[in-house]
């Protein structure tokens, strides 16, 4: 096991996956409020790995390029939100979400802010979940749509000695019947991560000192 | 959403629970802040039923949890309460009888318009089988190397366990694509999970297979076998494909290894069949070697004999000619003489080439012996040849027979001569020659003396200079040769434990070298060549001839008698020891042959001296096979006269040996 992974302890990585599924739980609400059809998100693991490995796993599994909700957040603990898709799930998506009344050309049309759009609803639901949860408050940029590669959206270039690490959840959509994956990832380098660490513990001692 | 329960309130329910294999439900008030359970989940739990509708506090939810699941499920259940929708976990409990059982709870948060949480419901089912039969499965699994997947038809995703993904070298997953696992096959390889939603399940066909795969992680190159079946899904028209994978990288090594093996079994069988045959090509020559040796041994012995006899008797009659006797006669003597002596010199030939002569080596000085032979070459190389004779003084000193040395760079001389037809340059040159461990092959490492004669004649092709050594292979026309030359001077060589080198590039020339090996002797030792007088004997000393050949003997006694010794004969070793016991007068010295029926010279040697110690032997011989020579070379205190000898060499030798008698007598 790489140091990465030692980051967090089960227990802790058990407690972050709850929180990022009330964010996602939270979204899923949200989204069909939004489009008042059947959405269920799931996130069913969480994993610390470095850029390196992140760009690698998203390689290994989806064929480039990806698309991705990009959105930038600073607050007790500071770093990179990404939703990222295989590009040949955007469209499904944006088709998803928009309902199927809308021509190939004008889901091509809105898809770009469609795609921003669910992305929002999605990080921020996650991020918002995830300060609450912990107490604390987080700033957020508004979402950017970003086409790449594994590589390119991770950041790893070979002379970049800096290898940060990235929260790594694999999430399943299941909007109108559809089977449509994706990934959430959270670039934080070290001292955030550990700043997000320490609030973990925080959370942990709370739930399991109510009832323990 | 899901409607608010009242558990336990329906016994239909409560029994449709039952049989789906439910252990108990719960219903969380989080308003309340009370928990609500069926009968069952209060038996798990060991609760006392309370006052109807009253419920539990919360915190009992926790309560028969294995105190080590217990955080891991307050987390789970934080989540929910915070606003997460679904609840599916795994956790022990321990039972009022103190057994663990293993739980599956999944349950649903209730949420108000405002979407905070105000219920949580579920309900558990008892896995404990299921746990165990997972937990067999995982060892059996992990122990044996052994990933398992399952794909449903239509699907881009695959269910797969840890192990496939250690064993493709993927990043641990329960979910694949099957693109993701395809990928890993190399180039132009099926696929391990084939995508059959056009073609169905033939395409999966057939369900055991081997993969030629690059492991993502380390890129190592593995055989990954799939071994599956095809499960009918119920609840699609589609099938699912279910099956394992193993690393068989090992055995199919071996199994290349062997085929490998078994391709090229015939060319190592021809590889095996060539050495053999090169083998017994060497043995065929070497018996071939040892049949023509063996004949023309027998052949030089009774050639020789023959010889002897009619070059001592033209000898003799030569002598006895009047100066005043026709000339023609004389003339016709000679011519018969020079017949003879050529005869002698073939067999001995024969005998060098099969490397049966008696060599009789000396202390050497290769300079002095090279400026002797200066005059012989001259005579014997036209004048369109130049001859270049050289020989530094500081040469080592060898230890071979001084006369055959002579024989075989006079034929080297003559062989360069004859590749010269138009004239050119003959070079003879010796010198010191160190040879360290990495020497040609055959060539032991070691001091030599080499002896280069090189010309700058036709030279000789590859396939020419490859049969050069073979016996009666020539390239001069019929007549010209007898094909012995080189071989003579091979089989020389070699019994004189040295080499033979020869160098030759077609209209160049051709340089042949004789490295023959150092020896340990100084100059002091060599023995200057004995003058050719006639030295005469008295009547005062006796000779014993032994002789099986009558016309030999006859020839022997007669030269002998010439020569003025007082000689007895005897035909046979036996009659020679009668003699020899019977005899009153003191024999000087013992003329004996070698290879005679009944007792060979040696054996008559032996007890002749038996009977009188201090007599001199000197043994007579065409061939003395190996009665009297250690590896070809006579023994120490072994005096040999080859036949055909003439009256000259035999008055030499005799006189030699009773003058050294003499010596050694006066000495002591």
């Amino acid at each position: 096991m790489s140091p990465a992974a030692v980051m967090l302890t089960e227990l802790e990585s058990d407690a972050l996956t709850e929180i990022v599924n009330i964010g996602v739980g939270r979204a899923a609400s949200s989204l069909r409020k939004m489009i008042g059809d059947q959405v269920s998100l799931s996130v069913p693991a969480i994993e610390v790995v470095s850029q390196r490995r992140a760009a690698r796993l998203i390689s290994e599994r989806e064929i480039p390029p990806l698309v991705a909700i990009r959105q930038d957040f600073s607050g007790p603990f500071s770093g990179r939100a990404l939703l990222i898709f295989p590009e040949e799930n955007s469209l499904e998506l944006v088709r998803a979400v928009t309902g199927d009344e809308l021509s190939v050309q004008e889901v091509l049309d809105i898809e770009h802010e469609a795609l921003a759009e669910t992305g929002n609803i999605i990080l921020n639901s996650c991020l918002a979940t995830m300060a609450n949860m912990l107490q604390r408050s987080l700033t957020m940029t508004i979402p950017e749509v970003v086409r790449g590669d594994g590589a390119s959206l991770f950041e790893v270039w070979d002379d970049n000695d800096v290898d940060g690490l990235v929260l790594f959840l694999y999430i399943d959509f299941a909007v109108r019947k559809r089977d449509i994956r994706g990934y959430i990832a959270m670039l934080m380098d070290l001292p955030a991560l550990e700043a997000l660490r320490v609030l973990l513990e925080e959370f942990i001692a709370r739930v399991v000192g109510d009832h323990g | 959403m899901a409607e608010p329960f009242e558990p336990g309130s329906d016994d239909g329910l409560r029994a449709a629970l039952a049989a789906a294999g439910a252990s108990g439900t719960w219903d969380w008030d989080v308003r309340r802040g009370r928990l609500h359970v069926d009968e069952r989940f209060a038996e798990l739990y060991g609760l006392r039923a309370g006052p109807a509708g009253e419920g539990h506090p919360t915190a009992t939810f926790f309560s028969a949890i294995h105190p080590e699941d217990r955080p891991r499920m307050q987390i789970a259940v934080a989540g929910i309460l915070g606003g997460a929708e679904l609840f599916s976990k795994e956790f022990r409990i321990i039972a009022p009888d103190g057994s663990v059982l293993w739980m599956h709870g999944r349950g649903q948060g209730h949420f108000d318009a405002e979407d905070r949480t105000v219920r949580f419901t579920g309900l558990l089912v008892d896995v404990t089988e299921r746990k165990r039969t997972e937990e067999r499965l995982r060892v059996a699994q992990s122990a044996g190397g052994i990933g398992t997947f399952e794909y449903i038809d239509g699907f881009a995703t695959a269910s797969v366990s840890t192990e496939f993904c250690r064993l493709l070298g993927l990043h641990p997953a329960r979910v694949l694509p099957v693109r993701t696992i395809n990928g890993v096959v190399c180039e132009g390889g099926a696929p391990i999970i084939p995508e059959g939603d056009h073609q169905g399940v033939t395409a999966i066909q057939p369900f055991a297979g081997e993969f030629r795969v690059i492991r993502s992680d380390d890129g190592a190159e593995r055989w990954i076998a799939r071994r599956g079946e095809i499960v009918r899904d119920s609840e699609t028209s589609g099938y699912r494909f279910i099956g394992v994978i193993y690393d068989v990288t090992e055995a199919r090594h071996t199994q290349e290894r062997l085929s490998l093996l078994n391709e090229t079994l015939e060319t190592r069988v021809q590889e095996e069949i060539a050495e053999r045959r090169q083998a017994e090509d060497a043995l065929r020559q070497a018996q071939k070697m040892e049949a023509v040796g063996q004949l023309t041994g027998g052949i030089a012995h009774d050639f020789n004999n023959l010889l002897t006899i009619i070059i001592g008797n033209i000898d003799t009659v030569t002598r006895r000619l009047d100066t005043g006797a026709d000339p023609r006669a004389k003339r016709s003597l000679e011519n018969a003489l020079k017949g003879a002596e050529r005869a002698a010199a073939l067999t001995a030939r024969l005998l060098a080439f099969s490397r049966r002569q008696p060599l009789d080596p000396r202390p050497t000085d290769v300079a002095r012996l090279l400026a002797g032979m200066s005059d012989l070459l001259s005579r014997s190389i036209t004048e369109a040849i130049a001859i270049r004779i050289v020989a530094p003084g500081d040469l080592w000193r060898i230890e071979v027979d001084p006369h055959q040395l002579e024989n075989a760079i006079v034929n080297l001389a003559v062989n360069a001569r004859d590749a010269m037809p138009a004239g050119g340059e003959l070079t003879i040159e010796a010198s010191n020659l160190r040879i360290d461990v990495e020497g040609p092959p055959g060539v032991q490492p070691g001091h030599y003396v080499a002896i280069c004669i090189t010309d700058t004649g036709s030279g000789m092709s590859p396939e020419t200079l490859a049969q050069v050594f073979d016996p009666f292979f020539t390239t001069k026309e019929v007549g010209k040769g007898t094909g012995l030359g080189l071989s003579m001077v091979y089989g020389f060589a070699k019994q004189s434990e040295g080499h033979v080198q020869i160098d030759s590039t077609p209209d160049v020339g051709t340089k042949v070298s004789l490295l023959l090996p150092r020896s340990a002797g100084t100059a002091s030792d060599i023995v200057a060549a004995a003058d050719e007088a006639i030295d005469s004997g008295s009547h005062s000393e006796t000779i014993l001839v032994v002789e099986d050949d009558d016309d030999v003997r006859a020839y022997t006694v007669e030269t002998m008698r010439e020569l003025g010794y007082r000689v007895i004969e005897a035909a046979s070793g036996a009659i020679a020891l009668q003699l020899l016991q019977q005899h009153d007068r003191p024999i000087h010295l013992l003329v004996t042959d070698v290879v005679m029926p009944g007792m060979s010279g040696s054996e008559l040697a032996s007890a002749a001296r038996a009977v009188q110690p201090d007599l001199r032997v000197l043994f007579t011989s065409g061939y003395p096979r190996d009665a009297i020579t250690r590896d070809g070379r006579l023994e120490a205190g072994v005096d040999l006269l080859a036949k055909p000898f003439t009256y000259q060499s035999l008055a030499a030798k005799v006189r030699e040996l009773l003058d050294r008698r003499s010596v050694a007598e006066a000495q002591t």
